[in-house]
C-alpha cells in the first residue's frame, strides 16, 4: 500500500522534474493542456503525453510583472512558471476560451517564451445545447486533431481516438469507484492522499495511473477500515487548481472527514466519460455538453449548482459543505451567493474558504473552519 | 514659474437630458405595456429594432449610475444582498438594483432604479456579462437567452467565429426576442437605424479629426460623455443633433485657434486605454489638466463604429451585417477588445494621434483588458519608444480607487515622458 502511495505521490511532488524525467525516458512529446475542459483524449491518441496545467510549487514573483494580482491563481501561476522557463519541457501547450482570464493567457506566453506547438480552442458554454454550438465545438476539436497530426507528423485515426478515449473512461471509472470506495468507507484515505491520486491522473501517463488505481483498490478492498468519527463534509468548487494539502489536513485534523467533493481536481476532471463510437470526435463534443456536475463557467441555466449540492449532501448524510472559492474567478464569485441561500433553505451548513496561489493566513482559515466544527457540532 | 495650464472643456451639456430622457423612455415603455430586454454585450440591437421591445444596454447603466454619483450606493445593496467584492462591479451594480426592487430598500435616487425585464441578453463577449444574467435569471427567474461572443485570438479565426455568432443570432436570438415581445424583428427598422446612426458617426469621426490636431481642440474626456448619444440613441435624430453641435463648436475652436488645453494647447497627448472610469471622470482629468496633458485617444471609445462607411445599412443579410461589423470589418471590436488585435489596434492609434505616453487603466474587478496591458506596453515601448504606465483601479467602486496611487503613477509617465524628450 505504502509503495503504491509513493508511486503516486511522486508526479505531484515534483511535476517538473517527474515529467521531464518521464519525456526524457520515453521520446515523446509533452502538451500542457489549460484547464478545465479540453478533451486531452485527442493529444494521447496522437501519440503525445497530455499534462493539465498546474498551480506551482513556489510564490509569484517574475509572473506580477505579466499578470495583475487581482487575476486567478491558475493564470498567475501559468504565467510565472512560463517566463521563469519552468515548463520549457513542454514540447506544446493548448489554451481555451473558458473564462475571459484563461482566454488572455496565452498572449503572455506567446509574448514570452512560445513552445513549439500552440493551440487555441475557442470552447462555448452550454447554454442552449444548440447546434450552431455543437457544430462549432466539433470543428475545434477537429481542428485540434489536424494541428496535432501536422505537429506529431501521424495520422489521428478514428481507431486510434476510441482507444485512447477507452484508456481515459477506464481511468475515469476506476477514480469514481475510489471516491466510491469514500462514500462508504469515509476516511479510508486521507484528503491529502485522495487529491494526490486524482492529480497524478493529470499529470502521469493514464495507462499507468489505471495500474496503480487497480493495485490500490484491490488493497483497500483487502485492508480492515476503521470506521471514523469525524463529521462529515462535502468539499465544492476549487475551480482550475488543487487546494493546499495543508489545508486538507487541518480539516481532518479539526475532527472532519471528507466524503466526496466536487473540485476540479476531484470528482470534476473524472465525473463523465465519452461514448465510445464510429464517431469519436462528435463523443467528445457531446460530452462538453453534459450538464453536471454544474459548472459554473459553462453557464448550465437549467441546472441548479446549489440545489445539485444539496441532493448531493443529502444523500450523502453529510454533515455540511466546504466551500473552496479560487480567489478571483469569476464564474465562481458570481454563482456563490445563489448557493449560499440554497443551502442556506435547506438548512445545510456552510463555510467559504477562499483558495489563492499561496496561503496568505493558515491561522486565519482555521479559525473560520474550527467555528464551522463548532456549528456542524462537535467540538 | 511654469505654465498655468486649464482645460478648456467643450459644451457636452447636451447629453444629460438626452440619457435621462432614455431612461425614462424605458420606464414609460413598461408602463405602457412594452416589453424590455435587458443587453450586455453588443448584442442590444436586435431587440431595439424589435417593435414592442425597448432595449436596455447594461454597461450604458454603469455609466448612467457613475455619473449620477449613485454608484456606492447601488454596489452597497448588492453586498448587502451577498455579492461578493471580486466580482466585475457593473455585475454588482445591477444584481444591486435588482435587489433593491425586489427588497423594496430605500434609494436616493429613484431615477436609477430600472424596469424589471421580460428578457435578457447576454453576449458573452466577455464571459462575466453571462453571469450576471445568469445570476438574476436564477434569483428573479428572467428568461435569459446567451449568445457565446468569443473575443478572437487571431486574424484567421475571425470568419468561421463570424459565422458562429450569426448562427446563434438567428436561431437562438431573434425566435426568442420575437416571443418575448410578441413581434417580428423588423428588419427595415435595423435599416434604418443603421442608415441614420452611420449617418452621425461620420459627423463624429470629422469631430475626430480635431482630436489629432496639434493642438488638440477638445480631449477625449469630452467625448468620452459624448459616447452616450452614439449609444444610447442611436439612429435618432437626438443623437444627430448633439454631434451636428459638437462639430460647429469645434469648427468654430478652429476658426477662433482655441485649443482645448489653455493658454496655448497641451503639453502631453496621452493614450488611454481600457474603460473610462465613469464614476470618476473629474477627478482623474483634474489630475492630468494642471500639467498640461489630456487623454486624445483610447482603444474603448475608439470602438463604437470608427468607420461609418464600413456600415452597409442596405446589405442584403441585415441581420448578419451587425456580426459582420463585429468580426470581420476592418475595425472589429471583437478582435481590437483582445490583447492580439489590441496591440494592433492601440499601434494605430498612438500614430493617428500623435501620442506622448500611454496610461493603462486596469479594473481590479474586470479583466477583459488587464491581462494583456503589461505585455502590450512593453512591446509598444520597445517599439516605439512611448512610455506608458497602469493605473490600477474601478469603473465606478470608489473603494478600489486609490488617488494617491493615480497621482503617482500619472506623474511618474509624465516624467518619463520630459525625460525622452531631454
Ligand atoms: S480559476 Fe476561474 S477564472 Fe481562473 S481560469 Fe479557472 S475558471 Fe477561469
Ligand atoms: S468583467 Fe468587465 S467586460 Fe465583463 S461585464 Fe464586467 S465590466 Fe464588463
Amino acid at each position: 500500500m505504502e509503495e503504491i502511495m509513493k508511486q503516486f505521490v511522486e508526479y505531484p511532488s515534483d511535476p517538473y522534474t517527474s515529467i521531464a524525467k518521464w519525456k526524457e525516458n520515453h521520446k515523446k512529446k509533452v502538451i500542457g493542456v489549460f484547464p478545465m475542459w479540453i478533451p486531452e483524449e485527442i493529444i494521447h491518441a496522437a501519440g503525445m503525453l497530455p499534462v493539465v496545467m498546474w498551480r506551482s510549487n513556489e510564490a509569484i514573483t517574475w509572473g506580477y510583472k505579466h499578470v495583475p494580482p487581482y487575476n486567478c491563481p491558475i493564470n498567475k501561476s501559468v504565467v510565472d512558471d512560463v517566463v521563469k522557463g519552468k515548463l520549457k519541457f513542454m514540447d506544446g501547450m493548448v489554451f481555451l476560451r473558458q473564462c475571459l482570464q484563461s482566454q488572455e493567457v496565452p498572449f503572455i506566453v506567446e509574448n514570452n517564451r512560445p513552445p513549439a506547438f500552440e493551440e487555441y480552442l475557442y470552447l462555448p458554454p452550454i447554454y442552449h445545447g444548440d447546434k450552431a454550438s455543437k457544430d462549432f465545438t466539433r470543428d475545434e476539436f477537429e481542428k485540434l486533431r489536424k494541428r496535432l497530426e501536422e505537429f506529431g507528423g501521424e495520422e489521428i485515426t478514428d481507431e486510434k481516438l476510441n482507444e485512447s478515449i477507452n484508456i481515459y473512461n477506464k481511468n475515469r471509472s476506476l477514480l469514481r469507484k475510489l471516491y466510491d470506495l469514500r462514500k462508504q468507507k469515509p476516511g479510508i484515505l486521507r484528503g491529502r492522499d485522495v487529491l494526490r491520486i486524482v492529480w497524478s491522473s493529470m499529470l502521469m501517463p493514464k495507462e499507468e495511473h489505471n495500474k496503480l488505481l487497480e493495485s490500490l483498490l484491490s488493497e483497500l478492498e483487502k485492508n480492515g477500515y476503521e470506521p471514523t468519527k469525524g463529521k462529515k463534509v462535502f468539499l465544492s468548487g476549487c475551480l482550475c487548481i488543487h487546494p493546499q494539502l495543508e489545508l486538507l489536513d487541518m480539516i481532518e485534523d479539526l475532527g472532519m472527514v471528507i466524503v466526496d467533493d466536487d473540485i476540479y481536481v476531484g470528482y470534476r476532471y473524472f465525473a463523465n466519460d465519452a461514448e465510445i463510437t464510429d464517431d469519436p470526435i462528435g463523443a467528445l463534443m457531446e460530452r462538453h455538453f453534459i450538464k453536471t456536475p454544474v459548472d459554473p463557467a459553462r453557464g448550465e441555466i437549467e441546472v441548479n449548482w446549489g440545489k445539485e449540492l444539496v441532493g448531493k449532501v443529502k444523500k450523502l448524510h453529510a454533515d455540511g459543505i466546504i466551500t473552496l472559492l479560487t480567489k478571483y474567478c469569476p464564474p465562481h464569485l458570481c454563482y456563490y451567493p445563489d448557493i449560499k441561500v440554497e443551502l442556506a433553505d435547506a438548512g445545510i451548513p456552510e463555510v467559504l474558504i477562499e483558495v489563492e496561489h499561496e496561503i496568505i493566513s493558515l491561522e486565519g482559515i482555521k479559525t473560520r473552519l474550527q467555528s464551522f466544527k463548532e456549528m456542524i457540532g462537535g467540538f | 514659474m511654469g505654465i498655468e495650464y486649464k482645460l478648456n472643456r467643450l459644451d457636452t451639456s447636451g447629453v444629460g437630458p438626452l440619457v435621462d430622457r432614455h431612461w425614462r423612455e424605458l420606464r414609460e415603455a413598461k408602463e405602457k405595456g412594452q416589453k424590455i430586454a435587458w443587453s450586455s454585450g453588443p448584442l442590444f440591437i436586435y431587440a431595439y429594432a424589435t417593435p414592442n421591445m425597448a432595449s436596455h444596454f447594461m454597461a450604458g447603466y454603469a455609466a448612467y449610475c457613475g455619473g449620477r454619483g449613485m454608484a456606492d450606493e447601488v454596489l452597497e445593496a448588492a453586498e448587502r444582498y451577498g455579492e461578493l467584492r471580486d466580482t466585475c462591479s457593473y455585475h454588482r451594480l445591477h444584481t444591486g438594483m435588482m435587489a433593491i426592487i425586489r427588497k423594496g430598500w430605500p434609494i436616493s435616487d429613484e431615477r436609477v432604479v430600472l424596469p424589471i425585464p421580460d428578457l435578457l441578453i447576454a453576449g458573452r463577449f466577455c464571459t462575466e456579462m453571462s453571469h450576471y444574467m445568469e445570476g438574476i435569471h436564477r434569483r428573479f427567474g428572467i428568461r435569459a437567452v446567451t449568445i457565446e461572443l468569443p473575443v478572437c485570438r487571431k486574424n484567421e479565426d475571425r470568419p468561421r467565429v463570424e459565422k458562429y455568432v450569426t448562427a446563434q443570432v438567428k436561431d437562438i436570438l431573434i425566435p426568442a426576442i420575437e416571443e418575448v415581445s410578441g413581434s417580428k424583428f423588423n428588419e427595415e427598422n435595423m435599416r434604418e437605424i443603421f442608415r441614420k446612426w452611420k449617418e452621425t458617426c461620420i459627423i463624429r469621426n470629422k469631430c475626430w479629426e480635431f482630436l489629432k490636431r496639434k493642438p488638440a481642440l477638445w480631449t477625449m474626456w469630452d467625448y468620452g460623455v459624448s459616447i452616450a448619444p452614439i449609444f444610447y440613441a442611436m439612429g435618432k435624430p437626438e443623437s444627430h443633433e448633439y454631434y451636428v453641435n459638437l462639430l460647429a463648436q469645434l469648427e468654430e475652436r478652429a476658426a477662433k485657434n482655441i485649443p482645448a488645453v489653455h493658454p496655448d494647447g497641451e503639453k502631453y497627448r496621452l493614450y488611454w486605454d481600457g474603460w473610462l472610469p465613469w464614476a470618476f471622470l473629474g477627478k482623474f482629468i483634474r489630475m492630468m489638466g494642471p500639467h498640461g496633458a489630456i487623454p486624445v485617444t483610447g482603444r474603448y471609445p475608439w470602438e463604437f463604429f470608427p468607420h461609418p462607411e464600413d456600415i452597409n445599412p442596405e446589405a442584403d443579410d441585415i441581420v448578419h451585417e451587425w456580426i459582420r461589423l463585429l468580426y470581420t470589418s476592418p475595425n472589429a471590436l471583437a478582435y481590437h477588445d483582445g490583447p492580439w488585435g489590441g496591440e494592433e489596434h492601440v499601434e494605430k492609434l498612438l500614430q493617428d494621434y500623435s501620442v506622448d505616453g500611454m496610461l493603462f487603466f486596469s479594473s481590479k474587478t474586470c479583466r477583459l483588458w488587464n491581462l494583456g496591458q503589461q505585455e502590450i506596453i512593453a512591446n509598444i515601448e520597445r517599439k516605439y519608444g512611448i512610455p506608458g504606465v497602469v493605473i490600477d483601479g474601478d469603473m465606478i467602486d470608489s473603494t478600489m480607487v486609490s488617488e494617491d496611487q493615480i497621482r503617482t503613477r500619472i506623474e511618474a509617465l509624465l516624467e518619463t515622458i520630459d525625460a525622452r524628450r531631454r
